[in-house]
């Protein structure tokens, strides 16, 4: 039979971001599936050879708008591994507070918007944005921006947090946890949700190292693999937490991680909060200079646990600029994955599989 | 470790078959003299990353490609020929990915300027 070739998009599909897919269709199977990036393309690797390095961090939350300072504080150390500068214990662990408030406030933004593009009407997509809301109050409080917070500076962050902080926080945590609770009632107990999500889009553990996909995606086929475990930066090794893994490598499982991961985060908060009282130095890093301290590393390899996946930035240093910037993104992996998980299936799968790769297309264009 | 062109294809096999299994990233940087390709490659049993670079010449820009060995390549690949011009032997891959550019030049070698206008091929 001959095959059908359809044009999706460029729309906005679930993502945050345009993506174009064409896809070849034998009936309703899908054959062949080729995302057409590139509509976001702002060439940020390129304009950061002409910027001062701490001209630089405000480009790098665009890159990752739904999670902005995880990849702002990527580039920060990238630029402390090249100069040397050490970040105090105290700092470390305000940093880790608000990573991990980035990152549930990023998952919460995604089952929002899977549930969403899965047809459960407008309930998950408003939960989902309602509880990520409460959290973006928080980092409002302790940055003073809603969303591009260019909150990190060379050995910390921009101000001390501010004196309730840490009570609102707290509170906050026991609401999301009540929150999760809910989701599993209203989401796992649903009937259409399951269907389109069990056993769709499986990607076995082998095809999964071999086709490099990263984050959720990885941990949900059955890989062990966070970079806050494996590779531990800041003080993640004296908490207690785990790196949760499924192994059917299914839409279902790649949900479940992302759950279990908001359950983590929280016991992270809360044990950071608990060590930063003992915590010794200063939070507040360097104030912002144009000229900074010279490089001392000419290669600087960094890489980080983003709420996407892993996230690395290879920087090859000059005197005041960076002379070349080159970021691993972790959503431009897992989409180039998307042929492979979406081969055999049927076209009404397709962007339930899209949806729960997680993509940000400001990220896969960089 | 920096190793030869010619050597990139065998060595990386070893090094899979080694338990190196998953592909971190393939970039580039233009050291203007030269065009330096980085391989991160990870053992993830061992949690142990090894980087290989191969050193070439802008004037005789080419590599290997790696996709039969880590399908991750791909589009590492595909970014490499577009943002440096280097051309991966033997495989026709699609010439864009990101820039839908047919300007002159490679945006990301340090002799194209981002602020000259737009000259078409």
């Amino acid at each position: 039979m001959a095959l059908t070739r359809i044009n999706i998009g460029p729309v906005h599909p679930s993502t945050h971001g345009v993506a174009r897919l064409v896809v070849d269709l034998d009936g309703d199977t899908i054959v062949k599936v080729e995302p057409h990036v590139g509509y976001l393309h702002r060439g940020v690797e390129k304009l950061v050879e002409t910027r001062m390095y701490m001209q630089n961090p405000p480009y790098m939350e665009k890159i990752d708008y739904v999670a902005p300072m995880s990849v702002d504080e990527l580039y920060v150390a990238t630029v402390e591994k090249a100069m040397g500068i050490e970040v105090s214990e105290k700092a470390a662990y305000a940093r880790m507070i608000l990573l991990e408030l980035q990152r549930i406030a990023s998952h919460l933004f995604w089952i929002g918007s899977v549930t969403n593009d899965l047809g459960q009407s407008f309930t998950g997509f408003m939960w989902g944005f309602r509880d990520r809301d409460v959290i973006l109050r928080l980092l409002e409080e302790a940055t003073g921006q809603r969303m591009f917070y260019v909150n990190m500076r060379l050995g910390g962050v921009t101000r001390e947090f501010p004196e309730d902080f840490e009570s609102n926080v707290l509170n906050a945590m026991k609401y999301m946890e009540k929150r999760i609770k809910s989701y599993e009632n209203f989401i796992e107990k649903n009937p259409i949700f399951i269907q389109r999500m069990k056993g769709v889009g499986v990607l076995r553990i082998e095809d999964a190292i071999n086709l490099g996909v990263t984050g959720h995606v990885l941990r949900a086929s059955g890989v062990k693999y966070d970079v806050r475990k494996n590779n531990p930066y800041y003080q993640y090794e004296t908490l207690n937490f785990h790196t949760k893994i499924l192994s059917y490598g299914d839409n279902l499982s790649r949900y479940r991680v992302r759950i279990m991961e908001i359950e983590e985060s929280i016991r992270i908060i809360r044990d950071s909060f608990f060590k930063l009282q003992s915590a010794q130095g200063s939070m507040v890093g360097m104030p912002v200079k144009l000229i900074s301290p010279k490089p001392i590393n000419k290669i600087s390899i960094v890489n980080r646990e983003l709420p996407r996946g892993e996230g690395l930035m290879y920087m090859v240093a000059e005197d005041q600029k960076p002379y070349r910037l080159s970021m691993r993104a972790p959503t431009f992996i897992n989409l180039s994955a998307l042929n492979h998980i979406a081969r055999g299936h049927r076209l009404s799968d397709l962007f339930a599989i899209f949806a729960t790769l997680d993509l940000v297309m400001a990220d896969v264009d960089r | 470790m920096n190793i030869k062109r010619e050597l990139l294809l065998g060595t990386v096999k070893k090094m899979h078959e080694e338990g190196y299994d998953y592909l971190v990233k393939i970039t580039a940087v233009d050291y203007v003299k030269t065009l330096e390709v980085v391989y991160i490659l990870r053992n993830l049993n061992l949690n142990k990353d090894e980087l290989l670079e191969v050193t070439i010449t802008p004037e005789d820009a080419w590599i290997n490609s790696i996709i039969e060995i880590y399908k991750a390549a791909e589009w590492y690949e595909r970014e490499l020929q577009e943002m440096f011009g280097i051309k991966i032997k033997d495989k026709k891959l699609k010439k864009l990915l990101l820039e839908k550019w047919d300007g002159k030049g490679y945006p990301l070698r340090k002799n194209f300027l981002w602020n000259k206008p737009y000259e078409k091929v």
